[in-house]
Formats: C-alpha cells, structure tokens, sequence
C-alpha cells in the first residue's frame, strides 16, 4: 500500500519532468525557424501590386495553381530569371498564376528595373513593402520561389535562381 | 555514544562533535555520513531515508541516482563550469546583429571559437544540453527533497515523548537532579517562553521552532518555483524581447502582436547637459563629451482593424499618444515599449544644386529622397533635372545602361540626372562627391551639396509573463532561508519519575538554549545544565 503509494508518486515525478524537459527543449530548438515548407498550408495574403491593384492568395488559389516568387531589384539572380518566367508566363497561364513579391523596394526601383528589360512583365508584381508576408513566410536569401497548389498547400520551395526547367516543375507542381 | 570533537581530515579544522561537513573546508568529514544521519543525530529517528530502503525498477534507480547529494553537487558543479565558459567569448546577442554566427565565431576567435559555436557556448542559457541540465537540477532538487523530508515529516510528526535513560544521557545539554522538583511549575515557565508541551505520564516533551528543520525544503520550494518560471520562457507567447526601429515620421507594425498594433514615431528628442548652468555633474560634463539628459520617443499608438490577412493595407485607428523615455515605457496589454536607443546612420536624403558652365549656380537646390524619390525637379524657371536612374548601393551600370544596386540599403547611392533647359538635355551620373558625363561636352554640372540621416528611434518591446513566477519563488526561497537560519528546533525531553532527568536538542546555537533552560531552572532552584561540550573544552584546557 504504501510501496504502492511511493512508486506512482516516483514514476509520475520522474515522467512529468521528462516530459517538460522535452517540450522546453522542442519549443527552444523549434522557435525562429518557422520558414515555410513543404507541405505547410500557404499563409493568406493581401498586398497592393505595382498597378496598384489587390491581389490576395486565397482568391487566386480557388482555380489555380500560384507561383510565388520573392524577389528584389538588386538581386542578380532575381534579376536573371524574371525574363525567363516572363517569357514562359507569355505562352499560356490558363491554369497558374505568377505573383512576384517584391521584398521592401519603391515602384521608382521596380519600374526602372522593368523599363531595362527587353519586354514588358506580364505577370503580376505585388508590393511587400512592409515585409509582412516575406516574414509570415519566413523568407531567407533572394530569391525564394514556391509553388502554392489549389488547396493553399504549399508544395515546391526554391531558395535560388530558377532555370527555365525549374519554371516549368514549379508550374506543373502547382497545377497538379 | 561518545561525543568527540572530530578533526577535518583535509584542513585540520577541529569540529565540534556531531559535524559532518567540516565548518572551515565544507568537506564531508566521515563517508558514513548517510548512516550517521539515521542513527545518530535523530533526523529521521523512527524512519530510513526512503532511496535507501528498496530498489527494483528502472524508475526506481533512475530516483536513486538523482536523490544522491554528490549527484546534485556534481549538477551544480557542471552548471556552475558552464556558465563560466560562457563568459570567455561573447554571447550571440552582443555580435553584431544580422551576422553569421558560426562564420563570426570563427573568424573573430579561430577555430576556438567555432567550437564555442558548435557546442551551443555561444548562446548558452538556451542550448539545448544547458535546458537539460537544469532540468536535472530541478529533478535532483525535487527526488531528494521528498525522500528526505517526507521521513524527516514523519519522524518529527510521531514523536515519542518517552525516551530511554542512555538517551538523556547521550545528550549534549544533560541534567539530572536527585530528589523531587515541582515539575508543574518548571512546566509552566517553559511554557511561557513558548514551548509546546507533550505529556506521557511522568514524561514530558517540550518543543519550539520546528517551522526551522523545514527551512531548507521551503527553499527548495521556491527554487523549483523559480527554475519552472524560468522554463516558460520559452514556452512561446510567455516571453518577447524584440527591437523595433522607426524613422521619424513613419510607422511601424510591432513584432510578435500578429499585426495587431502599430506605432507611429511622432517625434525623437535627445537632450544633452548645458555644459555651463550645471555645476553638479560638472566633472562629468568637462570630459568633452556629450552626456545625454533625455532620450525621448513622442510616439502614436495604433490599433489594426484589419490585422487578419497579412500584407493587407492596415486600418490603423489611433488609440493614444505617449512620450517613451528611459524607464518611462509605454504599456499595453502584457507588453511594455522601452527606449533602448537610436541610430541616426541610415541616409534619409541628399540635396544638390546645379552649376553652369562657368561654376555659377542655376536656381534653386533640390533635394531627392532615398526612400521614396521623386523624378522632376524644377530648379529654376527654364531649367528642370529629371532623375533618370537611381541606385542605392551603386554597384556597376549594367549592359542595358541601368544602374546595378549591390544592396536596397543607401549605402552608396548614385543618381543618373538629367538636365533639360529646353533647348537640349544632358546626361550626367553621380555618385557621392564624385560626377561623371554621359553625354558629352555638358554645360551644366550637378554638385553635391548635404546629406540628411533618418533619426530612428531604438525601441525594445518586451513581454515577460514568467515575472510572477521568479518573483513568487525568489520570496519563498529567501522565506526558507530564514526559516532555516533564525529560527532554532529546540526540544527538551524532562523525565520527573525518581528525581528530574532534563535533556535537550538543538539544531543549533548551544549557547542561547542553554542560557534559555538555565534561566528558567535558576528561578525554579534548580542547578544548571552539563554542557558535555564545556567539559571536554576544560578538559583541554587541562592538557
């Protein structure tokens, strides 16, 4: 009985202590790294694009794929590949969507990158100025792309410049 | 049972009887200081230390280890060296901010460093081994409380009041008087110096302060008290400590309150010492340097109507204005906005005026904003200079002719202006104090002139919820250490049956109990008590 007593009263100590050791440590080793992965549900966003219209994720992801590519004008990489996403956007996007966010910059940067370029961006470009979404995402370098499919899921993530090859798996991803 | 005085086998110290750590070195003096502690000095009397009794399961043994005094020892002891080492490079939040950590460990302290980095020394009060460890502690802290006090409890719960005669004698403070004594009486006086008194036909147990042999475990209640405060820290939402940086004049969403609250910085003020009406701080002041009287923040508080989806234009609606200085934060919610300081280093804009041909200036200066600029500016009536290009961080120009900015920061801005009179137009690019023509054979050229700074203001917002807790455990800790040291567990065993036998126990100061019992038996005609420690003293003294 009193045996009895002692070893619940051990074992239950002994467990709760575990236990709490464990979470505290999960919590440590888990906080400032919440970046987006695959797989995670995309976090919904509203932001004011370059035309000064509203673009907001959920709507965009009722019938289509979207792929979202963070990026900046001083960027190289950025800079390199946004001709080639335009170029391949160009040719048909009836079922994706390319929403290109641009990270803290003023439109005078972005439309004199875009007045350098041989043609004319077609997809959307949305204003982050104040970097809310780049940190709900958690973005790290520049560029970052993923693609978000119909279910608000996100399901490719890139942390470098895309090739056009990477373009057409991140379309095919999203709108699988 | 001989009362001996006992000689530290590591420094000499000669300790009175009874002593188990040495009074001078802190060395356990005999290795059967746990057997002693049952038999001889009444802790437990009627009751075995609980880890020495059986062990069989994991769990068991597992509680054994850390009941272990040297086990808890060695725990603080590992503690103790770790957060020493901690102390030889700098810890992660005194780098410089947004560098690498391991690459700056590395290169500012070699490959020393980087191990420092490796092993988590460089952020050592949430490295994951340093959280372990005190957990241990608190285990440690908690297995051996229980199976200690729990007996200790228990023990002084049951006491018998009826003790064998080797008892009375094996007291230190020993009495014994032949023929009757009125025991009502010397009852009644210890009483009135607040003893409890327990009766068992001729036998009596007088007792006061037990609260003190709790002491140690009342302080071990505020010890886990505290180390649980300290675990919720990093429990999230419990603990923030963020800085947020505003320019003058714009606004900020907070970290860390999901977009919910914004503050504007209305106005940043920073007064200094007038180095001639103040003759207190005089000395101070004669130093040539400036010394900083106010830090002031004049900020507006918003709340977002809109904070549900991120990114969306906020609906900021204003909740109150407030003046943050040093120790005066601004509270809202569990949170608290503090002045930490300011950075005037980041370039807010640049103004420049237009030279003609033969160095004379045409209209009037403009100023261009770095954040957000403009790209016309009308100098004078005919004249007007059009910003064709601007880069912040001016890298290269690239092949297409637009300038290549390295960062989004203007570090290094450089601007492609174009000066138009009507007639014709010229290209020139600038850099900071340096120009060069596009266009060939200008007649006009763009001089720099001043460079204003954005005044930010450092704010830190803080959020700490596991105050009570430290606070709470830090009270009972400091509680149990009085307990512990003021107050006296003094017991007095009186046997009145053929004449009075007296004994009595203290936890410590011999001295005052003594003085106490002999007082009250002077004025009950008694003779004094037999300090057995007195004559082995004189007995010294003889030798």
């Amino acid at each position: 009985m009193k045996g009895r007593t002692r070893n619940i009263l051990r074992v239950s100590i002994i467990i709760t202590i575990a236990l709490l050791i464990g979470i505290t440590v999960w919590f440590n080793l888990t906080s400032g790294t919440k970046a987006v992965e695959v797989g995670d549900e995309a976090v919904d966003f509203r932001l004011t694009t370059l035309d000064g219209q509203e673009v907001q994720l959920s709507e965009l992801t009722e019938d289509k794929g979207v792929i979202l590519n963070f990026w900046g004008t001083w960027c190289k990489p950025c800079r390199e590949e946004m001709p080639d996403m335009n170029a391949i956007y160009s040719e048909g996007h009836e079922d994706y969507e390319i929403v290109a966010v641009n990270v803290a910059e003023n439109a005078q940067q972005i439309q004199q990158f875009i007045s350098g370029l041989d043609a004319d961006l077609e997809f959307t470009i949305a204003l982050d100025q104040s970097r809310s979404v780049t940190e709900a995402y958690n973005i790290g370098p520049l560029p970052t792309t993923i693609a978000v499919n119909r279910e608000g899921v996100v399901v490719k993530k890139q942390e470098y410049q895309l090739t056009p090859e990477d373009i057409s798996l991140f379309i095919s991803e999203a709108t699988e | 049972m001989q009362l001996n005085q006992i000689k530290c086998g590591s420094c000499g110290h000669v300790n009175p009887p009874g002593t188990q750590l040495c009074q001078s070195c802190g060395k356990m003096i005999d290795s059967d200081y746990d057997k002693n502690k049952i038999k001889d000095l009444m802790r437990y009397d009627g009751s075995a230390v609980r880890s020495k009794v059986r062990s069989k399961s994991v769990f068991d043994k597992v509680w054994i280890f850390f009941t272990s005094v040297k086990v808890g020892v060695s725990i603080i002891l590992i503690i103790a060296i770790a957060a020493a080492i901690g102390t030889i490079f700098p810890q992660e939040y005194f780098i410089p901010i947004g560098v690498d950590a391991g690459e700056y460990y590395q290169e500012n302290y070699g490959s020393l460093g980087y191990l420092y980095y490796s092993l988590g020394f460089h952020n050592l009060y949430s490295s994951w081994w340093f959280l372990i460890l005190n957990g241990m502690l608190a285990f440690s802290i908690i297995a051996a409380s229980i199976d200690r006090g729990v007996p200790l409890f228990k023990s002084l719960h049951k006491q018998r009041v009826k003790k064998h005669d080797s008892f009375f004698r094996r007291q230190r403070l020993y009495l014994a008087e032949d023929g009757a004594a009125d025991t009502g009486a010397l009852i009644g006086a210890f009483r009135k110096k607040r003893y409890k008194v327990k009766q068992d036909g001729g036998n009596y147990l007088l007792e006061k302060g037990r609260l003190s042999r709790y002491g140690p475990y009342i302080n071990h209640t505020g010890l886990i008290i505290l180390l649980f405060g300290s675990m919720l820290r990093f429990f999230p939402g419990m603990y923030v400590d963020e800085l947020v940086h505003i320019n003058e004049g714009e606004t900020e969403e907070l970290p860390t309150t999901n977009g919910q609250y914004y503050v504007k910085n209305e106005a940043f003020t920073l007064d200094t010492y007038d180095e001639n009406d103040n003759e207190v701080f005089e000395q101070a002041l004669d130093s040539n340097t400036q010394v900083i009287s106010n830090f002031q923040t004049d900020i507006t508080f918003y709340e977002n109507n809109s904070a549900d989806i991120v990114g969306a234009p906020s609906d900021l609606e204003k909740v109150e204005d407030y003046s943050i200085r040093v120790n005066h934060p601004y509270r809202f919610g569990n949170y608290e906005l503090y002045q930490s300081s300011y950075d005037n280093s980041q370039l807010k804009s640049m103004t420049f005026r237009l030279e003609d041909a033969d160095g004379n200036t045409v209209g009037e200066n403009f100023t261009v904003s770095l954040r957000n600029p403009e790209e016309n500016f009308e100098v004078s009536d005919d004249v007007s200079v059009n910003m064709r290009a601007y880069s912040p961080d001016f890298l290269e120009i690239a092949e297409n002719g637009t300038l290549v900015s390295a960062t989004p920061v203007p570090r290094n801005p450089a601007f492609v202006f174009e000066v138009a009179d009507g007639a014709e137009s010229e290209l020139s690019l600038l850099q900071i104090m340096n120009s060069t023509d596009i266009t060939e054979g200008n007649d006009y050229s763009i001089r720099f002139v001043s460079a204003e700074e954005h005044m930010a203001s450092v704010l830190t917002l803080k959020k700490d919820m596991t105050i009570p807790f430290i606070a709470t455990g830090f009270i009972i800790f400091l509680i149990g250490l009085f307990t512990g040291s003021y107050i006296n567990h003094r017991r007095i065993w009186i046997r009145s049956e053929d004449g009075l036998m007296l004994a009595a126990h203290t936890n410590k100061n011999y001295f005052g109990m003594k003085r106490e019992i002999n007082e009250v038996l002077r004025s009950n005609g008694l003779g004094k008590v037999e300090d057995k420690l007195d004559d082995e003293d004189k007995d010294i003294d003889k030798e």
